[in-house]
């Protein structure tokens, strides 16, 4: 392939941040080309500098970050090359809008909320079009009925939380698309949202390159992702470029360990676990369980919200169970309600072979102590979680001290260090202070805290959800063994298929605060018997088999190319 | 009939008011918001009325004690039970509650603030045009104050994430010399607004008040203190030869003073509530992804940081305007003016006129209330995020 | 792109330095402080002064008190220090010898002169107040300044309590000269030390803001605490309070109680301690209404109910989490709010009704610039005001440095 033919070419890109501690090297020599009509998946975890690099391509790098020197990002622009890094002024605009457009992850963010989507996008179009106004506006609406948005007409005059998370990211397609632009970057569009969305939206995006031939960069850390809709895929790890190809060759031969790690987060439908030869005994057991919020509604009254109407059900004992949801399905109350942490309307938990009976429910109140000690929470945000102002030995000793578990503090000392021998803590690390640790750290300081009174039950709730994927593993990985090692029992509460799939022995799947099925991770991930369920299965960001992935025309790729920088818009290339 | 009316009609007024508003609200969510918002008004109103009137109560001395004490000079002999015969007259005798009652019932009636012992008429009369001189000085500190600090706190704002010098390897030597030249005169404007506000903080109006004074003294010149000269104080506005605009440039000759001395650190003030707000707003992640958009230059910070700012800043006029006042006393007792602020000195300092010093008190925090009720319904109506927030979805 | 910077920002610490890892929350306050070279210089002025105000005593030549007062040099220029003049250099710095002129009224030709002469009188302006404070300067006469000299007796620390006595009392002072005493800022009408009152005065309006600002922390934190914990009902009625409090402008309040005050029979400790406590009581709106959003924001934390969850009891979490969470906080609210509570102080006192002379205050010191007399006559006892926008100024600094430190949102993730 011809060099000059390329839209983006990134030479030796090196960029540096200012920061307290000194110079940081955010990126380093990254090279990448895109050709007109390509699909470039940009892969890697937070912090190895994808979104650092899309936002020099449009110059939006913010102010204590330096490009070094000898690095040289060219636009090819009707003929012409530009170099981007040089730009001034007003020429600005060729890379943000013109040339180059961008979809940000949060659009809920990405639009100001005081100032209507209409007005946003007509201003855009006003800029880079020339349009007046009402012919910005026709346009804009026919945008949005483009990006199948219902209604268009109305949603185009509303504010941004006036839509829904998926309309949303539509609407800021829509913007995206509204200068026709050659180079789209989307910096990790989907993350934010449920499963089958992102699968909606994901298709949209798909079909729009399809209709429009524009040249795509794809920023995700999501390898399965990526394998729905990239035709070459970059890796990067630490500001890095650890691998780059085709997506066939990245995905399906992996030549460097990072990439193959990666790939091992994604779900294996072809080996799930095994299910247990026989049923284990129910370690507690939920009865016709409601669970309702006061909400003020407009100020007249407070109603009641009800988070999960009248669920039963029993887990076995020593196994992981995941409970999978999209976002307000009520599975995050159901398992706080399993630790008395959310108001019970109706119906009981109960433990069983406990030393002390534990039953609580509507009217009947928590025994706090014996609950503690027997079941524990892991939260989802690491850094929430930690009190900031205990040393990591005070964190994990506190349940001993708060229920005076130990008999002095030798003993209690004794404990802490040997559960955080068990999470993998050092003990040094015992007299620092929670800010000093990453994420995953952090995580490993919570699960210690949970298991440091042995309970025999731990409630999971989205564990994992704020760690890059190979620390995700990582936590995974302890996770099991700790399962393994104590004969824990684990609710591990999920959005995340994938983690579902590679972690959990059996599944409860919840929807609108009831329970739509439950089974063995081979039976819901392999025969899903609900609508819902099936539907979630599909949507799954899995690997597409190269076969698969060949389905896409590849003549239209070509005809792109062939357009390419002649000046041609997508409504002509729709009509071929 | 139109006795009765002429003596209730403040409470006609609100009621008519209340029923319209609760009248719309039935099938408006903005209106109900809006009575909601009235009836929060009235109670803040009455509480405050509450705690001014209680409070006015450590003032020693009580109107029939003054009242008798003017008789005194006049040559009667007073004894003890003239004195309580005057208490039971003026219905001092009664407790706390029950005057507070009768207060507030003729206040809501026909707006009547009570009885001035010091001055012997009706507070209203007392304080006559006086208020409104109060309450314009503070409008008009307030306007110079947002004059000054709205555009140099956004002037500033602009400048606080960037650096002295032109570093960026991307440029070319004379780029660099060039874009370092600029960015340090930023800065030091920058600084200077700084050192301006924490000085404004830091320097009490009184001694900026009486700095000013000194410097006409030293001058010689005659000193800008009260609101007119002794030359034209007697001269009436509309003389026979037309409008006298001798006496105008007379009064803004005078009026800059006190406008000037308490729009000083109300400025200091807002400059740092500006910058704080629009920094704030530049952050976030809309303002990337409008430039990223092209949209550049003024049409990006004024559409977007700064007009995301303005709700916030529109929603504390209430406060500033009770800071504002809260300064206004010592300032009219140094720069010597007579308006509602140096009445309410001399109520509370020497005459010990409660009932005066509680209207003019109760004054002051109606046109508060009435700030914020103005601006909380206003913004409501206008800024969508107001709307989300208190209208829910 | 924040949780990247932010990421950036975590990351790379030096892993041999054990110090920032096991820093408490004040410790990562003060090395963030240290990195604002204007709140740090500001800090140093601050405790410069601070200090010199503490221990006024030592550092002032003279008694403040009209005890101290130099009756021969009542309304007297300010007394410069000199290393060398016209008669040469001397490392021991000194001044001069200052006495009061002798009005020189033509008595013969008043007497013996009708109108013409009166008329030159008056023009002469012998009469005026300004030639009150004519002084003869003798450059000859050197005074010499002396280090640690033996003056009068003073209280370095008084630490009595009850009954115990332990007032710790000295008489050395950091400076005076031989003979007589040295005014370096001139004197009042009375003769007192207007550098020395300065000082003293320092002192007094500080600690009067301290009491304030202690009252006014127990009482916002009485009003945030029971509206933040226990909610619903009380909440709304606690908050109505506030915001009607919070509506009625300060000063003109302050002023009702200093005159209601002015009645009692107060000796001047009582009244000094009584405006403290009024301005500190009246001034919980703001602070009571965010420690009660910090409370209700902070107990819905994930932390707090890990705490609940891993069985500790309310008051556990209100001794082991909730308060610690906001004392950082508070304190630095309390830093930042010193200048506003000197400057109530202030206000009142210059309206004469809070501290009254004798009492040292800047406040009653700042009165004085109201004075035309003074305005005119005798600019140096301004030189109190400068002291005063001195120390406004830094604690202004230091707490916006404090603020930028320490800001107590800022570590939400």
């Amino acid at each position: 392939m011809n060099v000059s033919r390329n839209l983006l070419e990134i030479r030796d890109l090196t960029i540096d941040f200012h920061t307290d501690e000194g110079r940081v090297r955010a990126v380093e020599n990254l090279n990448l080309s895109i050709r007109p009509g390509e699909v470039m998946g940009l892969v890697g975890e937070s912090g190895s500098g994808k979104s650092i690099t899309a936002k020099s391509i449009m110059r939006l790098a913010p102010g204590n970050a330096v490009i070094q020197h000898p690095s040289q990002i060219t636009l090819n622009h009707q003929g012409q090359e530009v170099n981007i890094l040089k730009l001034r002024g007003r020429d600005l605009r060729l890379v943000r809008g013109d040339a180059v457009s961008m979809i940000f992850q949060e659009p809920m963010a990405s639009f100001a909320p005081a100032i209507r989507i209409s007005d946003q996008i007509i201003q855009t179009m006003q800029i880079h079009l020339g349009y007046d106004k009402d012919q910005a506006r026709r346009a804009g609406i026919e945008l949005f009925d483009r990006v199948g948005i219902v209604d268009p007409a109305k949603r185009f005059d509303q504010y941004v939380f006036e839509l829904s998370g998926g309309m949303r990211q539509r609407a800021m397609i829509a913007m995206a698309l509204s200068t026709q632009p050659k180079l789209l970057i989307a910096d990790e569009p989907t993350t934010a949202l449920d499963v089958t969305i992102q699968a909606q939206v994901l298709e949209l995006m798909m079909e729009l390159r399809e209709q429009l031939g524009m040249a795509m960069l794809f920023i995700t850390h999501d390898l399965g992702v990526v394998s729905k809709i990239a035709d070459n895929v970059t890796v990067m790890q630490r500001g890095e470029v650890v691998e780059a190809g085709s997506a066939d060759r990245v995905l399906f031969q992996p030549q460097h360990p990072y990439t193959q790690r990666l790939l091992d987060a994604l779900p294996h439908l072809e080996n799930l676990p095994e299910a247990p030869q026989h049923t284990p005994q129910p370690l507690l057991s939920v009865k016709d369980l409601s669970i309702s919020y006061p909400v003020s509604g407009n100020g007249r009254k407070t109603e009641l919200f009800t988070a999960v109407k009248n669920i039963s059900l029993d887990l076995p004992e020593g196994q992981i169970i995941g409970l999978v949801g999209e976002s307000g399905s009520g599975k995050t109350s159901l398992g706080k309600a399993m630790l008395g942490a959310a108001p019970i309307s109706s119906g009981h938990v109960e433990y069983h072979h406990t030393k002390k009976k534990v039953k609580f429910g509507a009217g009947k109140a928590v025994k706090r102590k014996r609950l503690a000690r027997t079941a524990q929470l892991v939260f989802q945000d690491p850094y929430s979680s930690l009190n900031p102002r205990m040393t990591v030995r005070d964190i994990i000793a506190e349940p001993l001290e708060a229920m005076r578990l130990t008999k002095n503090r030798e003993e209690t000392d004794q404990r802490v260090i040997e559960v955080a021998q068990r999470c993998h803590i050092e003990v040094e690390h015992l007299r620092r202070f929670p800010h000093a640790f990453s994420g995953g750290q952090r995580q490993r300081i919570s699960i210690a805290r949970a298991l440091v009174c042995k309970p025999r039950f731990i409630v999971a709730d989205e564990s994992v959800a704020a760690l890059d994927v190979s620390i995700q593993a990582e936590i995974l990985s302890l996770l099991k063994q700790l399962k393994d090692e104590l004969g824990l029992t684990i609710l591990f509460i999920s959005h995340d298929l994938s983690v579902i799939a590679n972690l959990c022995d059996w599944v409860c799947v919840m929807r609108y605060g009831e329970l739509v099925e439950q089974g063995t991770v081979r039976q819901i991930f392999l025969d899903p018997q609900q609508d819902y369920t099936q539907k979630l299965i599909a949507s799954i960001p899995l690997l597409n088999s190269p076969e698969g992935r060949s389905q896409r025309s590849p003549s239209l790729l070509q005809v792109a190319e062939q357009f390419a920088g002649s000046g041609l818009n997508y409504s002509q290339l729709e009509r071929i | 009939m139109m006795q009765f009316l002429s003596d209730t009609w403040l409470l006609w007024i609100l009621l008519s008011v209340g029923g319209l508003l609760w009248w719309s609200g039935r099938d408006s969510q903005y209106f109900h918001y809006v009575f909601n918002r009235y009836l929060l008004a009235l109670a803040t109103l009455l509480l405050v009325s509450g705690i001014v009137f209680s409070l006015m109560e450590v003032l020693p001395g009580d109107c029939a004690e003054k009242y008798i004490a003017y008789k005194n000079t006049q040559g009667e002999t007073i004894t003890q039970a003239d004195i309580q015969a005057e208490r039971v007259r003026m219905g001092l005798d009664k407790s706390l509650p029950e005057r507070w009652g009768r207060w507030v019932t003729n206040l809501t009636l026909r707006g009547d603030l009570g009885f001035s012992c010091a001055k012997r008429q009706s507070v209203n009369l007392a304080l006559g045009n006086r208020f409104w001189m109060s309450f314009m000085f503070c409008i008009a500190g307030l306007v110079f104050a947002y004059l000054i600090a709205v555009p140099f706190g956004i002037l500033s704002a602009f400048t606080i994430n960037k650096s002295w010098r032109d570093t960026n390897p991307q440029h070319s030597k004379a780029e660099q010399l060039f874009g370092t030249a600029i960015l340090s005169l930023q800065k030091m404007v920058d600084l200077l607004l700084r050192i301006i506000s924490y000085l404004g903080l830091a320097l009490p109006n009184f001694l900026l008040a009486l700095t000013i004074i000194l410097l006409y003294v030293f001058a010689g010149e005659p000193m800008p203190t009260g609101l007119f000269s002794d030359q034209w104080a007697n001269v009436p506005w509309f003389g026979v030869d037309g409008f006298s605009t001798g006496k105008l440039y007379d009064f803004l000759g005078h009026i800059w003073l006190p406008i000037f001395v308490i729009g000083w650190s109300a400025t200091a003030l807002q400059l740092q509530t500006v910058r704080a707000l629009v920094v704030d707003e530049s952050n976030k992640l809309y303002v990337d992804a409008a430039r990223a958009r092209g949209v550049d230059g003024v049409a990006l910070w004024a559409g977007y940081p700064v007009r995301h700012s303005i709700s916030p800043l529109f929603n504390s006029i209430g406060f500033d305007f009770q800071r504002v006042f809260n300064d206004l006393p010592i300032v009219a007792v140094v720069i010597g003016l007579t308006d509602s602020a140096a009445l309410l000195i001399e109520a509370l300092s020497m005459t010990n006129d409660q009932e005066l010093a509680a209207g003019i008190l109760f004054l002051v925090a109606l046109v508060v209330i009435s700030m914020n009720f103005i601006t909380d319904v206003v913004l409501a109506a206008i800024d969508p995020r107001v709307r989300k927030s208190v209208l829910g979805n | 792109m924040t949780a990247l910077l932010a990421r950036f920002r975590r990351k790379p610490k030096p892993q041999n330095d054990e110090s920032y890892y096991t820093a408490g929350q004040l410790a990562l306050i003060k090395a963030r402080f240290k990195r604002k070279t204007s709140g740090v210089v500001a800090a140093w002025i601050l405790a410069t002064l601070v200090l010199m105000g503490f221990f006024a005593g030592f550092f002032s030549p003279v008694d403040p008190t009209i005890r101290g007062a130099d009756a021969e040099y009542r309304r007297g220029v300010p007394q410069p220090i000199f290393f060398w003049d016209d008669n040469g250099f001397s490392l021991r710095p000194f001044t001069y010898t200052y006495t009061k002129a002798k009005s020189k009224i033509d008595l013969k030709a008043l007497a013996g002169g009708g109108l013409d002469a009166l008329d030159a009188f008056t023009a002469s302006g012998a009469l005026t107040s300004s030639s009150q404070n004519r002084f003869e300067v003798d450059k000859e006469q050197r005074r010499y300044l002396q280090f640690f000299v033996k003056g009068w007796e003073y209280s370095l620390i008084d630490l009595s309590v009850g009954g115990l006595n332990l007032d710790l009392r000295w008489d050395r002072h950091l400076f005076g000269v031989e003979q007589g005493q040295i005014h370096l800022m001139g004197t009042d009408e009375d003769g007192k030390d207007v550098f020395s009152r300065t000082l003293h005065a320092i002192w007094v309006t500080i600690s009067i803001a301290i009491v304030a600002l202690v009252v006014k922390l127990f009482v916002s934190l009485f009003v945030g605490g029971v509206s933040g914990y226990f909610g619903g009902r009380v909440d709304t009625i606690m908050m109505s309070i506030t915001e009607a409090v919070r509506v009625i402008p300060p000063i003109p309040i302050y002023l009702a109680c200093a005159v209601a005050l002015a009645q009692l029979d107060l000796t001047p400790v009582q009244r000094y301690f009584a405006i403290a406590l009024v301005i500190g009581a009246l001034d919980f709106a703001t602070l009571g209404r965010r420690l009660r959003t910090h409370i209700l924001t902070e107990r819905n934390q994930d932390y707090v109910l890990a705490a609940q969850l891993c069985g500790s009891g309310t008051w556990r979490i209100i001794w082991r989490h909730l308060i610690p969470s906001f004392t950082s906080y508070i304190i630095v609210d309390t830093l930042i709010n010193f200048p506003y509570v000197i400057l109530a102080e202030t206000s009142l006192s210059f309206l004469g009704l809070g501290l009254t002379e004798p009492v040292n205050s800047l406040g009653v010191l700042l009165q004085k610039a109201q004075d035309p007399d003074i305005q005119q006559n005798m600019i140096w006892q301004f030189f109190p005001v400068l002291v005063f926008v001195c120390l406004i100024m830094a604690f202004v600094f230091v707490g916006d440095a404090l603020r930028d430190a320490a800001d107590p949102y800022s570590e939400k993730k």
